[in-house]
């Protein structure tokens, strides 16, 4: 485990997926996280778009990183540049959007480049919890 | 004039031939708040040229006005009057023994304007003003429209926060962890009031008061706030050059509205990446703000046209063109001047600069 940077988390050895939440507001990061750990999940976090793209270069996440959830307005690289690289450079890598601003031509432009689920705040953690296991169903048809 | 005929095909072309007519040249008598307001309206009538103003007290503050939008000053009357081709004489003073002088002094071919018809037109000087305060207010609203996407960033994060909070809650058995989340839930519901408080406050109507004293610094700081609503300042690199206690006399929220504007556009010349100064001084009776930014800069005949109504470089839907005209107009009515400076690629600097002596009185007592 000594690739991975202080301050990330790493869950337990038995979980139902490695989830990267990429938002600016420690607060959504810490909800987020919340939920998500309470379904089992291990949930890595980053800032903004640039140190996102750090996260998913960094180490065993190449491989075992199984979803993204990404805000759109952010500092540094933001949400719609981190997207494009990520699509580019990880296509099996389910994205989904969580914003707080609803632009009806951000999520049809955004689901058409390959987007899972375009969110917008705030979203009730069921809601979240079953965007997430739906994005696990495509990662996983993605491995077939 | 053939060209003229209805059956003409080009219209536009006769309007291009036509000579320019002469402008109607004017002179202002009186140089108290009506000779300010005149000089404020008429100046930016392009059909009319302000030969000159005059008022027996020397330290009359349209004088000053008149020196600041390059109007020629008289000492007397009698030096005014006598400039050949003046076309009309405004006399505002409201003095009869004035009115009794121009009857006689003035030759026949100049009209004059005095007593009630000067008052009318005062009149109809106000109800411009009252117009332009509407106009500010129109122009303020259509503004806001563009705050959509940062208010709603603002308030659904906190949001979020407390929804998750209270949906860990249900079920959090940990009376520490409880006590907690509660303290994070009540900050969040304060950040999210604030947002509504911030934006009921500046979307009121402005208030007429004109004669506050206002802290710049504070304002600019308030205006930060507001801006940051309609243009993402994450990565902006903001510098303060605040010189302390710096104050101007003026309408409060109208100031915050100047500078509020100021900040976006400078936001929007730098694509969201650069430096945003903001910078106060003030010596003896002068006080500066300087807004600048380091963005795509305006070719000069883009500048020369930036003041004028209606004249915006954004594109369709994206701008009112009426913000800095409105914004002149606020610092005019300050009795303050704007001005820029900018530089194809390099940034723009706007500098509003106010004159007021009491001001630098009332700043000395307090420093």
């Amino acid at each position: 485990m000594n690739e991975f940077k202080s301050g990330f988390f790493v869950g337990g050895e038995s979980t139902n997926g490695r989830v990267l939440i990429v938002d600016d507001e420690p607060d959504i990061r810490k909800v987020v996280r919340m939920t998500l750990q309470k379904a089992s999940y291990d949930v890595l976090e980053a800032e903004n778009g640039e140190k996102a793209i750090e996260v998913i270069n960094s180490g065993e996440n190449r491989l075992l990183l199984d979803v993204i959830i990404c805000d759109i307005r952010m500092p540094k690289v933001n949400g719609i540049e981190a997207i494009a690289y990520f699509r580019q450079n990880y296509p099996r890598v389910p994205l989904i959007v969580l914003t707080g601003f609803p632009d009806t031509d951000m999520a049809t432009s955004l689901l058409r480049q390959g987007v899972v689920d375009y969110l917008v705040k705030p979203v009730e953690g069921e809601k979240l919890k079953a965007s997430v296991a739906r994005a696990m169903d495509q990662r996983e048809l993605a491995h077939l | 004039m053939a060209t003229t005929s209805p059956s003409n095909a080009h219209p536009e072309i006769d309007i291009e031939q036509a000579p320019t007519p002469r402008p109607m040249r004017v002179a202002i008598i009186g140089a108290g708040r009506s000779g300010i307001a005149l000089l404020d309206v008429l100046h930016q009538i392009s059909t009319i040229e302000i030969i000159g103003i005059t008022d027996k007290d020397p330290s009359a503050p349209g004088l000053r006005r008149a020196q600041e939008l390059n109007v020629t000053t008289y000492a007397h009357v009698t030096d005014l009057i006598k400039i050949p081709g003046v076309d009309l004489v405004m006399d505002v003073t409201g003095d009869a023994a004035m009115l009794t002088a121009l009857q006689e002094q003035l030759p026949p071919e100049v009209d004059l304007i005095s007593g009630q018809a000067s008052r009318l037109f005062w009149t109809l000087v106000q109800h411009e003003s009252t117009l332009q305060t509407e106009l500010l207010h129109a122009e303020k609203l259509a503004g806001i429209g563009s705050f959509a996407a940062g208010i709603a960033h603002d308030m659904n994060n906190p949001l979020q926060l407390i929804l998750g909070l209270a949906e860990n809650l249900a079920d959090e058995g940990d009376l520490d962890a409880v006590h907690a989340q509660a303290l994070d839930i009540i900050d969040a519901v304060k950040r999210t009031t604030a947002i509504c408080r911030d934006l009921t406050s500046y979307s009121r109507r402005t208030s007429l008061r004109q004669d506050c004293l206002v802290g710049i610094n504070g304002k600019l700081d308030e205006a930060l706030k507001i801006a940051r609503y309609a243009v993402a300042l994450q990565d902006i690199d903001i510098r303060k050059l605040y010189q302390p206690d710096v104050a101007v006399k003026g309408n409060p929220d109208e100031l915050l509205h100047v500078f509020v504007n100021l900040i976006t556009n400078a936001v929007q010349a730098m694509e969201h990446h650069g430096t945003l100064t903001l910078e106060t001084s003030a010596e003896a009776d002068t006080t500066q703000v300087r807004v600048s930014d380091t963005g795509c800069g305006m070719a000069p005949d883009v500048q020369s046209r930036i003041f004028e109504p209606f004249f915006t470089t954004k594109p369709p839907g994206k701008g009112t063109g009426l913000g800095l005209y409105n914004i002149k107009n606020v610092i005019h009515r300050m009795n303050g001047s704007i001005g820029v400076d900018s530089h194809i690629g390099l940034g723009t600097t706007f500098t509003l600069t106010f004159h007021d002596e009491s001001v630098a009185g009332e700043r000395s007592t307090r420093s």
